[in-house]
């Protein structure tokens, strides 16, 4: 496997064969690709893709790999937006970014419904992660990147999303006895005025479990004259309580800076949407680059927790 | 060269109905002999034998004017560095045309081709028409409408007995409106809109001039959608009825071609593929020419046929 390191410093390094999905190896007419989750499978990773279709609504294509570098795309999108029952009036702008958790055997997705009220958080299980099931839509609008921890914390199931209060995007944690209905909101970090994530939030990865806490690899966003720089950093947070601040790294782990990062329908986006962690703590991060490819970013489990704070 | 098929290199993106042609841009900036800002968008119209550029050009000093390009013997185009309409000096046009005059849209229409452009003066854009019989001498016309209007296409024929153009009013949509003496318009009506979650959500107007197919009118026009880094502008395509405009026959549910080339991502505007000219050959081949980010003039390749299918078709799931 090749890779290479941005000399200026990045932790993560990109794969040298990104991007890893174009536009280019959709089998059928498509606008962009990007935002990819991976599933550990028995046959190797697969990627649940959010395709951008030419209309301009995005929906999920399967994506199989072997080595986790080298993907096929299914010929058919796997989810698309509801045409009927309760989901269909929350989703008539397609669906978004999904993030997939496993707990307990479950495939869990939880994914941004977006409608003409704006967006919101639904969530869906799968078994061959070719037919999903819809469970309900599990926030209320202005709300997105939402993913489930991979276990429940202290008896409930728990969650990070992102709402919108004061204009600011915030990570938040809520909890739920039964996946449908949530509450006991806190908020676990915040825009950092100043720093590279001083605009918005919000969590990107699934929850790493670690003997030191919660890794959570997030997106932030610094505004600039000419749009918003998206890199992706990470934060530490308490086993027991989510929203107690561990550490939070001070830098980004990962910056825009390579042309398919730099140039594409939203330039200068890095966005994660998930990670595979081999037995030898050697790690993929699948990002999203410039709103119109998927790539991978390598490290290792042990240099982001020494390194990245 | 251009014209010449047997030799037309095409590069494929995807699964777009539209090629790009493998030598695009077809004008850039390094290909003027003058000091210019940018290039922007290009009018296109068939005269005695040549296709002939009405390419608008921002100078250094901000201001636009349309300056006219032809074709050389080596196969390129040549922009003449006079302008071939540039702002007016007339008490009557002056302040409308204080920041310049831009996008040509070039209509033939009994005998006479027709200009319409945009005027961008003191009081924002207003379409302005002007008519030249042998691209030597233009005249103006006239002021024909209030300002915030922009993307005004002359229709190639009169519909139901009276003179009839597409435009972009302020809300974003695509309006037919017709005159008796091209001076006086009037009986606007809605034509097509945003939609809500397409690539088209923002706004939307009219590009090329229309076409007259079997089908009614064929248009291309742009669509753009808004994201937190700027515009995205794509290119659709609608068919309209050829007595009753306002009625589309159909409407392409996907781009026809949507901005992907280094030259189309990056430029003064970017991510922008904007169509102000079309052009059918003997082959039925159909160049399309759009501005490129603002930057530069280029060309993609289809036939009729697949724009129409692409027009017709049902609304597919994805």
């Amino acid at each position: 496997m090749k890779k290479t390191r941005c000399p200026a410093g990045d932790l993560l390094h990109r794969w040298e064969g990104n991007p890893a999905i174009t536009m280019e190896d959709i089998p059928f007419r498509a606008n962009t690709v990007f935002n990819g989750a991976p599933i550990v499978a028995e046959d190797g990773v697969y990627l649940l893709l959010r395709i951008e279709g030419q209309h301009g609504y995005s929906f999920f294509a399967l994506a199989r790999s072997t080595d986790g570098f080298n993907f096929t795309i299914d010929e058919k999108p796997v989810m698309l937006p509801a045409k009927e029952g309760p989901f269909a009036l929350y989703e008539t702008k397609g669906i978004e970014d999904p993030r997939v958790t496993i707990i307990e055997d479950t495939c869990y997705v939880v994914y941004t419904a977006v409608g003409d009220c704006g967006p919101r958080i639904a969530l869906a299980k799968t078994t061959d992660y070719v037919n999903y099931e819809r469970i309900a839509l599990i926030s209320e609008p202005g709300n997105k990147d939402g993913l489930l921890f991979p276990g429940k914390i202290r008896g409930r199931y728990a969650r990070f999303d992102r709402p919108i209060g004061l204009g600011k995007g915030c990570i938040w944690v809520s909890y739920s006895p039964d996946l449908t209905n949530w509450g006991c909101s806190e908020q676990v970090i915040g825009p950092h005025e100043g720093y590279w994530d001083e605009f918005r939030v919000g969590a990107s990865v699934t929850p790493i479990e670690t003997e030191e806490g919660w890794l959570e690899i997030y997106h932030g966003v610094k505004m600039t004259t000419s749009g918003p720089i998206y890199r992706i950093g990470a934060v530490l947070l308490d086993l027991d309580y989510p929203s107690k601040v561990i550490k939070r790294s001070s830098r980004p782990i990962l910056s825009p800076r390579e042309e398919y990062e730099r140039i594409g329908d939203i330039g200068n986006v890095c966005f994660a949407c998930g990670a595979v962690i081999a037995d030898d703590g050697e790690m993929k991060i699948y990002y999203g680059a410039a709103d119109t490819s998927i790539c991978v970013a390598t490290c290792t489990l042990e240099q982001i927790l020494t390194e990245a704070f | 060269m251009i014209i010449d098929n047997s030799n037309l290199l095409t590069k494929r993106c995807g699964r777009d109905i539209v090629h790009r042609w493998e030598l695009n841009p077809l004008i850039g900036i390094n290909d003027l002999d003058f000091n210019c800002a940018d290039i922007h968008n290009a009018g296109v119209v068939y005269f005695q034998g040549e296709v002939l550029l009405l390419v608008t050009i921002e100078y250094p000093t901000g201001h636009q004017g349309i300056h006219l390009a032809r074709p050389t013997s080596e196969g390129i185009y040549k922009v003449e560095s006079n302008p071939f309409l540039h702002q007016s000096e007339e008490p009557k046009y002056k302040r409308h045309e204080s920041r310049g005059v831009l996008d040509g849209r070039v209509t033939f229409l009994d005998g006479v081709y027709y200009i319409l452009y945009n005027a961008f003066g003191d009081y924002g854009y207003r379409l302005a028409l002007a008519r030249t019989e042998d691209f030597g001498t233009v005249e103006r016309i006239g002021l024909i409408s209030e300002p915030d209007t922009k993307a005004g296409v002359l229709f190639p024929a009169k519909i139901k007995g009276r003179y009839a153009r597409l435009e972009r009013p302020s809300d974003g949509s695509i309006w037919a409106t017709y005159s008796d003496d091209l001076l006086h318009w009037g009986g606007s009506e809605l034509v097509i809109s945003p939609r809500g979650g397409f690539w088209d959500e923002s706004r939307v107007g009219a590009g090329a001039t229309p076409m007259e197919i079997e089908q009614g009118w064929l248009v291309l026009y742009y669509g753009a959608k808004d994201t937190p880094a700027g515009p995205i502008y794509r290119i659709g395509a609608v068919i309209l009825n050829r007595q009753e405009p306002t009625e589309v026959i159909g409407r392409t549910n996907m781009p026809i071609l949507s901005p992907r080339e280094n030259y189309e991502r990056i430029g003064d505007v970017p991510n922008l593929v904007f169509p102000t000219g079309a052009f059918v050959d003997n082959d039925d081949c159909l160049k399309i020419f759009y501005g490129a980010a603002n930057s530069c003039i280029c060309i993609g390749i289809t036939t009729i046929e697949k724009i129409v299918e692409n027009c017709l078709e049902s609304q597919v799931e994805y």
